[in-house]
Formats: structure tokens, C-alpha cells, sequence
């Protein structure tokens, strides 16, 4: 659902330069919904996007209205694209560049010892994930060719995607995830797997090349656990968030309730809900000086239009904190 | 409902999408039992500061269960609350600690880089190592119920698999070949060094493409953890029957919204699959339905104009739209669930439970909701 995008908030003009965009949050506030619209506001701001999505069960494809990607990439519309990536997937595919030989190949990917290892995988996945988000926007991998043609290249060529927005899996507060490459990178050593390593650890690590924003609800229990990821990214990887996006936010209170007028049942609740809603946002306010977006609770399905109205407020978004 | 003061089941495993509120559901159910009488045990992944505060339990629960003090239903029942935080780092370290043949195993396998970073994701033992406190905490019979909160997923049953995927690791040949004596004293690979010049390049080609001191790390790794490995196979095989068995019943705990229903059926289907005895089905978090404030645009058409001015009716128009949405959502849920599936549809409330009292009230609405 494209629209006139009008003048882009400070927001969108921050995350428009970078290459990567992940956004993380425990499940449950949205993480998915907060990533999508980012990537159609980043679309309709005139970037070329790539939505990439990691959980088996897919969900984003549904708010954008388009078929399951099935881990191909779905062009959504014009500039916007759609991609379940499954790790394990990427990491097979990895073998196969690096090892070549194909016996050798064959043996390794039906062998136990990798099935445990790729499964139960030590950061690989981690890496994996990240590794392909890297080869998208250097152009090694071509995503809008027929599927046929979507081929691995060795050469860095014209990207068709200017920036990719990760909907980081939900454990670990994706902390795990974007600490990976520096702990492959320092384990494996110097041969491929190490070489590349080092280059999204590289990516990752550059404020200016990545960004991260954490979605997060005005509730209890998100709220603490994004208060976590702020501190841990800042401890555990020494940098800041880009922004805090807060989502699902009930109305403002109107300003003449004086108790009276609110004394029905869902008056009530309606104040009880943003009372709570509003504590929580004191907290963030209290322990975080950055960037922060609020985007209300909508009364629609999860879908397009509730996707574009989303996207319509993120890029209008102003950070001054 | 959920009825807790009959002795059975002893052991009820509470699972669901994260952010749906499990942890608080857990607890107010390990009320509800304690309060019925039953000596109850609840053990939950990392609750919030608040649970803990409300629970009254800090980090001391991480290495054993403590006793949940000020019980408001000491009136009426003796029986006891108490409270476990599952850490998984810290019960392998503990375990490793427990069971080393000697100090000096005990320090190699706790030392080893391989342990540090990695190990703990590899064939999910970090997820098991919650399955290993629970075994534990079963054996001592010291409760009449425990209540086990699970890790959020969307996939849920990470956690219960992980004993399979143990004891899948352990049986395969990947132990076998991990276990091999692949390096020498000098910590070349003894294969290659017999081969002259190809085997050193071979080992170099390796060192390239997974680096030797990985290898050497992980070679290390398993060597010392070896004699651990036959009671992690046999204490996983039991759990696996105990999760199985008519002692255990699952309480699948859903958010609202018609949206969610796929998940809930999924989740239900792979519970049922893997052999587990799902119990009720908890939509958590259901918005009241209340009639739409009379007047003005709809809740939708407002929601498209993407300005932001206030509507003085504003909560009540969305108020109004979730309490139908969530309406149809448990109805829709219930078409699609065999008759005989118990689903409970349990109120919004206006805040999260903070004490003991408010935590009561919600056990007690777990009871009495139809």
C-alpha cells in the first residue's frame, strides 16, 4: 500500500544510510509488525528493502499480503521485498562453496557429526543469517532475478537491496545474535569461516553500516526486558540502540477526566491501561536518553493496512529525545 | 477451570508463545495449589523483578528452591509455596561440578574454551540443562506439585525435545568421532602426520576451513566429559518417560485475537503428536466486549487517518473493537478445537499481578472461569 511519503522524520533519514537494520525484542510486542513496517516506510522513502524473516513458521508475509516466501524472496512491491530465511539452509549452502568437491560435499551435509553441529550450532546460525544479509547488500547474492537465476556470485556486483531489515529471532533479547561474529570470528581462526566471520563481525560492529532498534511494550515484563538489551548492548557490545520503537500504546487520556466521565467499565480500563502504559514509558524515559517512537494500538487486524498506518507514523517519526 | 486441589497431576508444564504471560500464570496456579493444600514447587525461566518481588524470592532461587514466605493462605492450609529460578549455565556448571570423576576433570572441562563459548547451544544441551533441575528437583519428592514454566518459543517444544535431542546426540555417531583420538601429544592430528606432505596439507586445508584449535578444543571437550555422558543419557531417557506419562499434563497458555489461533492449534497439534497429554487451553489476556461509544467515525476509519488528534472516545472505540476481536477469536478457536479440549478464555486484567493476594485472585479466576 504505497502512499505519498510526505517529509521524512529523523528516524527514517538515520536508518535510510545504513545497510542493515535489526531489530530485535522478546516475542510477543510485536517485533515482527514493528519490522515490517520499518521495511515498507524504508521502501516507500525510496530504499530498496529486503525483509528478512527467521522462524520457521512464517508470519510476515501475512501483514504484507503476499504468498509464504518459503525461502525465496517475495517482492512485495515496488522496491520492497520479503525473504524467510532458514539458517540451516544458508549454512548448507556455505559448505558447498567452500568445499567444493562434491563427494566431499555430499558426505559432510548427510554426516551426523555436521546435522548436531548445525543444528545445536555454536553462532554458526547466527552467522549464517547475518553472513547472507552481508551478501545482499554487497551483491553477491541476486535477489530480484527469477528464482532460477538467484545465484551465489564471488564478486561484489550492484546489490539490488540497499538495506536489509532483520527480524531478529526472539531469543536472547538477539543479543546472541549480533555477538556472533566476533565470537566465531575470534574461535574459528583464519580460514573462510573465520574470514567471514570477521567481515559481518565488521558490519555489524559499524554504527554506520548497522543499526539497532528494539521493539518493545509498555508493559511490565517488555519494558524490563528492553531496559536488558539496552544495557547489555551497550556492555556487551559497546553501542547504543538507534531507537527504541514502543508499540501497541492506548490512547492519550482525554485531559478533562476528572473521575467522573471514566466511571463506566471500559472508561476504567481504558485509564487502568494507559496508566500502566504511561509508568512504563516513565521508566524507559528515566533509563534511556536515545531516540524513541511510540506507535498506537490500532483497531485493525494484522495486515496491510494496519502495516501502511504503521509505516505512515514511523516515517514521520521525529527522534529528538 | 483449572482444579488444583486434587492431588493430581503432580507435575504441570506450562506452555505458549512468549508474551502471552505464562510466568504469571505459573505462579498464580502454584498459589492456587499451595493454597488447596498441596505442597507446590514453581519453577520459571527468568520471571520478571516483579514476579520475583511478588514471589519474594531474589537470586539465591537460582541454586535452590526457596520457600515463598508470608503465604496469605496459612489459614488454611499447611502446604507451602516455593520458588526455583531455572538458570541453565549455572545447573551445568553445577552438574559438571557434581559429577567430574576428580577436581582436576572438573577444572578441564570448566576451563576449556570449547565449554565456554560453545558448547552450551550444541544438540541443545543448555535447554536440557532445565530438564536435568527438574529431574532433580521430581526425585527429591519434596513436592506434591511442581509447576514448570517453560522458555518463550514459538516453537515451544525446543524444550521438551531437548532430552531426545540428547540422547540423539549421544547415540549417534557424532559422540563416536568426537571422541576418537584425534590429536597427538604434540596436538597435530594423528591422521595426517602419517600421510607425510599431502597430510600436512591436508591439516592445513583444515586449519583453513574450521581452524585446528577449535578441533582441539572441542576433541579436548568431549574427552573430558565423556564419563558424564551415561547419566545424562539415563537421566534424559527418564524424563522423557515422566513428561510422558499420566503424571504430567500440559496447560497451553494463548493470547487473544483471531490472528493467533494458528499458533494455538499449532502448538496443540505438536503437543498431542509428540505424545504429551495437553490439559486446557488458556486464552490469556481476553478483552471485555463492550458496546461501541455511540457517535463519531468508526475505530478504523480513525485508525487509517493516520493523524494523531485525540478523540475523546478514543479507548473506548478501540476498547470496544479488541473486545470483538477477542470475542471472535475464542469462538473461532472453539470450532476449530475437538469438543472434548477444555478451553478457558481468562479477563483482562487491569494490571499484572504484583503480590501474593493479586496472584491468588488470578488462580482463583483460573478456577472458576468456565
Amino acid at each position: 500500500m504505497p502512499y505519498d511519503a510526505p517529509a521524512l522524520g529523523a528516524l527514517l533519514a538515520d536508518l535510510a544510510s545504513r545497510q542493515l537494520v535489526v531489530v530485535t525484542g522478546k516475542g510477543g510486542v510485536g517485533k515482527t509488525t514493528v519490522a515490517v513496517a520499518l521495511g515498507a516506510a524504508l521502501a516507500d522513502a525510496g530504499r530498496r528493502t529486503l525483509v528478512l524473516e527467521v522462524d520457521p513458521r512464517e508470519n510476515a508475509h501475512r501483514m504484507l499480503g503476499v504468498p509464504p516466501s518459503g525461502g525465496e524472496v517475495v517482492t512485495v512491491r515496488r522496491r520492497l521485498m520479503l525473504q524467510n530465511l532458514q539458517p540451516r539452509a544458508v549454512l548448507d549452502q556455505l559448505v558447498r562453496e567452500q568445499v567444493r568437491i562434491g563427494l566431499v560435499v555430499r558426505r559432510i551435509l548427510s554426516s551426523e557429526v555436521y546435522r548436531h553441529f548445525a543444528e545445536g550450532a555454536p553462532g554458526f546460525k547466527e552467522l549464517a543469517i547475518l553472513g547472507h544479509a552481508l551478501r545482499v547488500v554487497r551483491g553477491l547474492e541476486r535477489v530480484t532475478a527469477s528464482p532460477g537465476a538467484r545465484r551465489a556470485r564471488t564478486q561484489p556486483a550492484d546489490a539490488d537491496v540497499d538495506v536489509v531489515v532483520l527480524d531478529a529471532p526472539a531469543t536472547g533479547h538477539g543479543l546472541s545474535l549480533l555477538l556472533a561474529p566476533r565470537l566465531t570470528a575470534a574461535t574459528v581462526g583464519q580460514g573462510p569461516f573465520g574470514r567471514m566471520a570477521g567481515e559481518v563481525a565488521a558490519m555489524v560492529d559499524d554504527p554506520a553500516r548497522t543499526a539497532v532498534v528494539i521493539a518493545a511494550a509498555a508493559e511490565e515484563i517488555p519494558m524490563h526486558e528492553a531496559l536488558e538489551s539496552l544495557a547489555r548492548l551497550r556492555a556487551e557490545l559497546g553501542r547504543e540502540a538507534q531507537a527504541v520503537v514502543v508499540n501497541g500504546l492506548f490512547p492519550a487520556l482525554p485531559a478533562s477526566d476528572d473521575g467522573h466521565e471514566s466511571d463506566d467499565p471500559a472508561g476504567r480500563l481504558w485509564r487502568d491501561r494507559r496508566r500502566v502504559q504511561e509508568r512504563e514509558l516513565a521508566r524507559l524515559d528515566a533509563a534511556w536518553r536515545g531516540p524513541r517512537v511510540e506507535l498506537p494500538l490500532l483497531p485493525l487486524d494484522s495486515g496491510p493496512p494496519l502495516v501502511a498506518a504503521l509505516a505512515a507514523r514511523l516515517a514521520r517519526a521525529e527522534v529528538a529525545a | 477451570m483449572i482444579d488444583l486441589s486434587r492431588r493430581d497431576p503432580p507435575l504441570l508444564v506450562v506452555v505458549g508463545a512468549g508474551g502471552v504471560g505464562k510466568t504469571t500464570l505459573a505462579a498464580a496456579m502454584g498459589v492456587q495449589s499451595a493454597a488447596a493444600g498441596v505442597e507446590t514447587l514453581v519453577m520459571t525461566f527468568d520471571p520478571s523483578l516483579r514476579l520475583k518481588d511478588a514471589l519474594g524470592v531474589g537470586d539465591e532461587a537460582r541454586d535452590a528452591e526457596v520457600r515463598v514466605a508470608g503465604d496469605a493462605w496459612a489459614d488454611r492450609s499447611p502446604a507451602g509455596l516455593w520458588a526455583g529460578l531455572l538458570d541453565a549455565r549455572r545447573t551445568f556448571d553445577r552438574l559438571v561440578e557434581r559429577h567430574a570423576p576428580d577436581a582436576a576433570a572438573r577444572d578441564r572441562i570448566l576451563g576449556n574454551r570449547f565449554y565456554q563459548n560453545l558448547a552450551g547451544s550444541l544438540a541443545g544441551i543448555l535447554e536440557y540443562m532445565a530438564v536435568e533441575r527438574l529431574w532433580e528437583a521430581w526425585q527429591s519428592k519434596r513436592w506434591g506439585r511442581i509447576i514448570l514454566d517453560t522458555p518463550p518459543t514459538r516453537q515451544a517444544l525446543d524444550f521438551l525435545e531437548a532430552p531426545e535431542r540428547i540422547v540423539g546426540f549421544l547415540d549417534s555417531g557424532a559422540l563416536r568421532i568426537a571422541l576418537r583420538p584425534w590429536f597427538d601429544e604434540g596436538g597435530r592430528l594423528r591422521a595426517t602426520s602419517r600421510w607425510g606432505a599431502m597430510g600436512r596439507g591436508f591439516e592445513g586445508w583444515l586449519d583453513e576451513v574450521v581452524g585446528l584449535d577449535l578441533l582441539r578444543d572441542m576433541a579436548e571437550f568431549f574427552a573430558a566429559f565423556a564419563p558424564l555422558f551415561a547419566g545424562f543419557r539415563q537421566r534424559a531417557v527418564e524424563v522423557q518417560a515422566l513428561l510422558r506419562s499420566r503424571e504430567t499434563e500440559f496447560v497451553l497458555v494463548a493470547g487473544p485475537g483471531e490472528e493467533r489461533n494458528a499458533d494455538t492449534l499449532f502448538f496443540a497439534r505438536r503437543l498431542r503428536e509428540a505424545g504429551y497429554r495437553l490439559g486446557p487451553i488458556v486464552v490469556n489476556r481476553v478483552h471485555p466486549r463492550w458496546p461501541s461509544p455511540a457517535g463519531g467515525a468508526s475505530a478504523s476509519a480513525a485508525a487509517a487517518d493516520s493523524s494523531d488528534a485525540p478523540i475523546a472516545d478514543d479507548g473506548r472505540r478501540l476498547l470496544a473493537w479488541l473486545g470483538e476481536r477477542d470475542a471472535r477469536g475464542v469462538t473461532a478457536l472453539r470450532h476449530l478445537l475437538p469438543r472434548e479440549q477444555p478451553l478457558l478464555a481468562l479477563p483482562l486484567l487491569p494490571a499484572e499481578p504484583v503480590d501474593l493476594a493479586s496472584l491468588a485472585a488470578l488462580g482463583e479466576a483460573l478456577r472458576a472461569t468456565a
